[in-house]
């Protein structure tokens, strides 16, 4: 039976994010992928990894309901349970679960002043202090500059930092620095961006910004069986 | 009774928590000279309200229960039932609007629309009842009835419009311009009981004219003639204003809005014109039954009086000359001596003594036609029963019926109090379906349940009032549980021969946690060590600590027990000795085994408005809650949590508090957790308080 300690290990390790966080403090990451290739899912594992080190993670929605979001974190606690052969998986869950806090909005009555309301009720209260914050769903618009330029400012007093998704589309190239167009005006705000790449049956984890970027080496995939993170087989 | 159904309403006055129902009502009677005197709702007469005739009522001045009369106005009869307006007698309004065919939303000028008018407001939508709006109290002190109209609007999405503007307002209210016959109206007299018309004031002239256009502009779209006439510039007739008024009102499409001071004694009377103009008569609605003969196949009831019966009881009332079921005739004729069946259990009923109501008083009457709402004596049935003519056979739907939010335990006082307790629980718990009451197998506590700690409150009011009954009450037991963390082995003998026929067994094996079951039992037993028929002994000893746990007596679960060795005596070995050493072996792995003790954790689901989402979850978090996430779907939010079940007593009175009555939560068992060691400790202390407690008793 593997040891506990490595379901904690930071996925990414091998493909240069050195620190347990992968984001410093008040950092942003992007998760960038076409729709239905696991944007969703690399985020929980990324989620559980901070929860098992005992992190707050709020988790916004703005596309699925809050039982989706928690199918989600379970059936992929599960998965790692099992990969990890990590024993009393349940006492594990539900030590984990304080955790974690979802929100789901609507994308149309999302707002950041919205958010900083739902953020104020939980913080002043004491009821819930995030170091990770995960929005999933915010459209990748002419107003997401200043989006993010006022979502920095919000988390900027939490010390948390922020995982986006942002939606790519088939027919859109990359720009010439090969970064996607929704990355276009607000790369600078962004301390990671990883490109989620379907290839046949693969899906293979492309590191754009922050981490290892050679882009020659492609050293982590999705299993898309379980929708793990693993190395490249 | 007079028989001309389109000139019969019955209404039922509906709104928040002192909107002035039953001031209204009070008025309502005077006027149509029902009564003749007006007696205030808590005055200093001490006489209290007609319409609140339980003791109760007048002391607290509250509508505990719903009242039906009947009153005459301008060559039409009016059935009214005054309904409470506290969400914890809520069974009461849906019982009114189940039969009734049209309401008066009363609305406070001040208060405007509160949480139970949202409330009552869904109870209406739910049953298509067509409601015309009073704002009432518009002689108090910030009295606004336009930002009222606006908020049935935006609150409850009616298409509200006024039908009048106030002359004066707070302490200046003198009267109401009525904007479809575009005259003053004045209430003189000591009462208020004397109308005199006037030209309109100079100065509300315009706001009279820029109101009535909107009023007629809003009618014109359910008549095309009133259409024509607008763009035909005509003169609009006010039968023809009031005829398109009353199309749209009686599919709910509209929502006339009248004004004035039931307590003041104005706005009174053109309520009651609005209530003959536009609210429906039994005709009007269309009432549905489902044929039993033919799978439940709707039927549409045709309110003719030849054709065959059909009656809905709707309320129970027992009282010293036994049961009075109040029923809505929706069909037929019900004649005294006549024989209808109960389709509920079919059994044959002779229709003894019929009666009309008046508050606490009835009228015996000889035959009650279709769209009439009256009563019947002595007739055993359940709320909700329908009764048809022998020829028939249909069921109408009975009526929604909430869960209940609260419980608490009662205890009587004595032995008589314990008798009269039980008489009285039946009586309550069969008039009203939201009042239950249990005994909880497990804690052999008797348990009432309600709509709220005011419901509750009444009960066992009136179980001391009325039966005499003395109890107390107090916070329902939780249903603790205790399981085992570790794998403990045990090897337990059981041994007594000191002579004669003794006792021998000796189990050994171990236990270990298990989280699918509550108890598994494996036989690993080699080389018969324990012989094949103590097996099943074995397991019955360890059946029986399950029951009883040996750390605090709580019923223990999720615990898988393997025996894999032992030994047996040829002569003293017996099925009661191996019971004992099983029972031996339990407490003695159980005891290695770091026992704790569990409690139900219950799934709590709060839906609240938004702007209260914050208070919510920080009322969760403070009750040991683990908020898991929350949905915000526009002005609504919904928040879930899992929260244990001994921190729920008493939540809805703080949820209700925090969110001024807007919010609404459901609670289901989740699954059971470990309780924190400060709980764990508490527990512990009352165990060994409760144990020397009776020791010192014996």
């Amino acid at each position: 039976m593997q040891p506990k300690n490595q379901i904690t290990d930071n996925p990414l390790k091998n493909i240069g994010y050195a620190s347990d966080d992968i984001l410093p403090d008040s950092g942003f990451g992007a998760v960038l992928a076409r729709a239905g290739v696991g944007k969703t899912s690399f985020l929980v594992q990324i989620a559980l990894n901070a929860m098992l080190r005992h992190k707050n993670v709020l988790h916004i929605s703005l596309h699925d309901p809050v039982n989706k979001i928690n199918l989600w974190y379970k059936e992929i606690f599960q998965l790692l349970t099992k990969k990890f052969g990590v024993g009393q998986a349940r006492q594990l869950w539900e030590t984990i679960l304080p955790f974690r806090f979802i929100l789901t909005m609507k994308v149309d009555g999302f707002s950041i002043l919205r958010l900083e309301e739902r953020l104020r009720d939980l913080t002043v209260q004491n009821i819930f202090l995030p170091r990770m914050v995960i929005i999933d769903g915010l459209p990748f618009d002419e107003s997401i500059r200043k989006t993010l330029l006022d979502l920095k400012a919000l988390v900027k007093d939490l010390d948390a930092h922020v995982w986006l998704t942002a939606r790519t589309h088939r027919h859109e190239s990359p720009q010439s620095d090969g970064l996607p167009i929704q990355m276009a005006e607000v790369k600078d705000l962004f301390d990671t961006i990883i490109l989620l790449q379907p290839e046949g049956n693969n899906i293979y984890i492309n590191s754009l910004k922050g981490g290892a970027t050679n882009s020659h080496v492609i050293i982590l995939e999705i299993d898309p069986s379980t929708m793990l993170i693993r190395e490249k087989t | 009774m007079e028989n001309e159904i389109t000139k019969l309403r019955n209404i039922g006055i509906s709104a928040h928590i002192d909107s002035g129902k039953t001031t209204l009502t009070e008025r309502i009677l005077f006027y149509t000279k029902r009564i003749h005197a007006i007696h205030d709702v808590k005055g200093k007469d001490g006489i209290g309200a007609t319409m609140d005739s339980m003791e109760l009522e007048k002391e607290r001045g509250i509508t505990i229960t719903s009242a039906a009369t009947f009153c005459k106005w301008k060559g039409h009869e009016i059935n009214i039932i005054d309904t409470p307006g506290h969400v914890d007698f809520t069974i009461e309004v849906e019982r009114a609007l189940r039969v009734l065919d049209g309401a008066i939303l009363v609305l406070c000028a001040v208060g405007g629309v509160q949480s139970q008018s949202i409330t009552v407001d869904l109870q209406m939508k739910r049953y298509k009842v067509p409601c015309i709006a009073f704002v009432n109290k518009c002689d108090r002190s910030g009295a606004d009835p336009f930002r009222v109209i606006k908020q049935l609007k935006e609150k409850l999405g009616h298409n509200a419009v006024a039908m009048q503007i106030p002359i004066g307002l707070e302490a200046d209210l003198e009267g109401i311009v009525d904007l479809v016959t575009m005259e003053a109206v004045y209430f003189d007299g000591e009462n208020g009981e004397i109308i005199r018309v006037e030209k309109i004031p100079e100065l509300l002239l315009q706001k009279a004219e820029e109101q009535r256009e909107e009023l007629i502009d809003r009618a014109s779209l359910f008549s095309d003639e009133l259409t024509e006439a607008i763009l035909g510039e005509k003169e609009i007739d006010p039968s023809l204003l009031l005829d398109a008024l009353r199309k749209g009102t009686l599919t709910r499409e509209i929502t006339p809005v009248f004004m004035g001071s039931a307590y003041k004694n104005k706005g009174v009377q053109p309520l009651l014109d609005g209530v003959n103009h536009l609210l429906p008569c039994p005709a009007d609605v269309e009432n549905e039954a489902h044929d039993m003969n033919n799978n439940g196949t709707p039927v549409i009831l045709s309110s003719n009086p030849e054709d065959p019966d059909v009656a809905l009881a709707f309320k129970l009332e027992d009282g010293q000359y036994g049961q009075l079921t109040y029923i809505r005739v929706y069909q037929g004729n019900l004649s005294k001596g006549s024989t209808v069946i109960n389709v509920r259990n079919g059994k044959k009923i002779k229709i003894g003594r019929l009666v009309r109501m008046h508050a606490d008083q009835m009228e015996d009457i000889d035959s009650m036609p279709a769209g009439y709402i009256g009563a019947i004596f002595g007739v055993d049935c359940a709320s909700g029963d329908t009764f048809v003519s022998p020829e028939i056979n249909v069921s109408m739907t009975s009526m929604y019926v909430p869960d209940p939010v609260i419980s608490l335990a009662i205890v009587p006082n004595d032995n008589k109090s314990q008798i009269n307790m039980s008489k009285a629980l039946n009586r309550f718990t069969k008039e009203d379906p939201t009042f239950k009451s249990y005994i909880n197998e497990e804690t052999g506590e008797t348990i009432i349940e309600g709509m709220g700690e005011l419901h509750l409150e009444v009960y066992v009011e009136r179980m001391h009032r009325e039966y005499n009954a003395q109890v107390t009450t107090g916070k329902p037991r939780v249903a603790y549980r205790e399981t085992i963390t570790q794998m403990a082995e045990f090897n337990y003998t059981h041994k007594k021969q000191t002579g004669g026929s003794g006792q021998y067994g000796r189990v050994a094996g171990y236990m270990e946690p298990c989280f699918d079951e509550d108890f598994i039992f494996e036989n690993k037993v080699t080389r018969g060590s324990i012989p094949t028929q103590y097996i099943s002994s074995c397991e019955k000893g360890f059946k029986q600590c399950m029951s009883k746990g040996p750390k605090l007596e709580f019923p223990v679960t999720g615990v898988k027990v393997v025996i894999n060795d032992g030994a047996a005596h040829s002569v003293d070995s017996s099925e009661m000795a191996f019971q004992a050493a099983a029972r031996g072996a339990f407490k003695e792995g159980y005891a290695k085994a770091k026992p704790i003790i569990l409690e139900p954790v219950m799934k709590v689901v709060v839906e609240t408005p938004t702007e209260f989402q914050g208070p919510v979850m920080g009322s969760l978090n403070q009750i040991r809650g683990m908020i898991v996430g929350s949905q915000e779907d526009g002005p609504m939010s919904v928040i879930e949590a899992r929260v244990p079940l001994a921190e729920m007593f008493g939540y809805s009175t703080v949820v209700r508090s925090l969110t001024q009555g807007k919010a609404q939560f459901t609670m289901e068992f989740e699954s059971y957790k470990q309780v924190p060691i400060q709980i764990a400790d508490e527990l512990i202390k009352k165990k060994i308080e409760e144990k020397d407690k009776n020791k010192k008793s014996k």
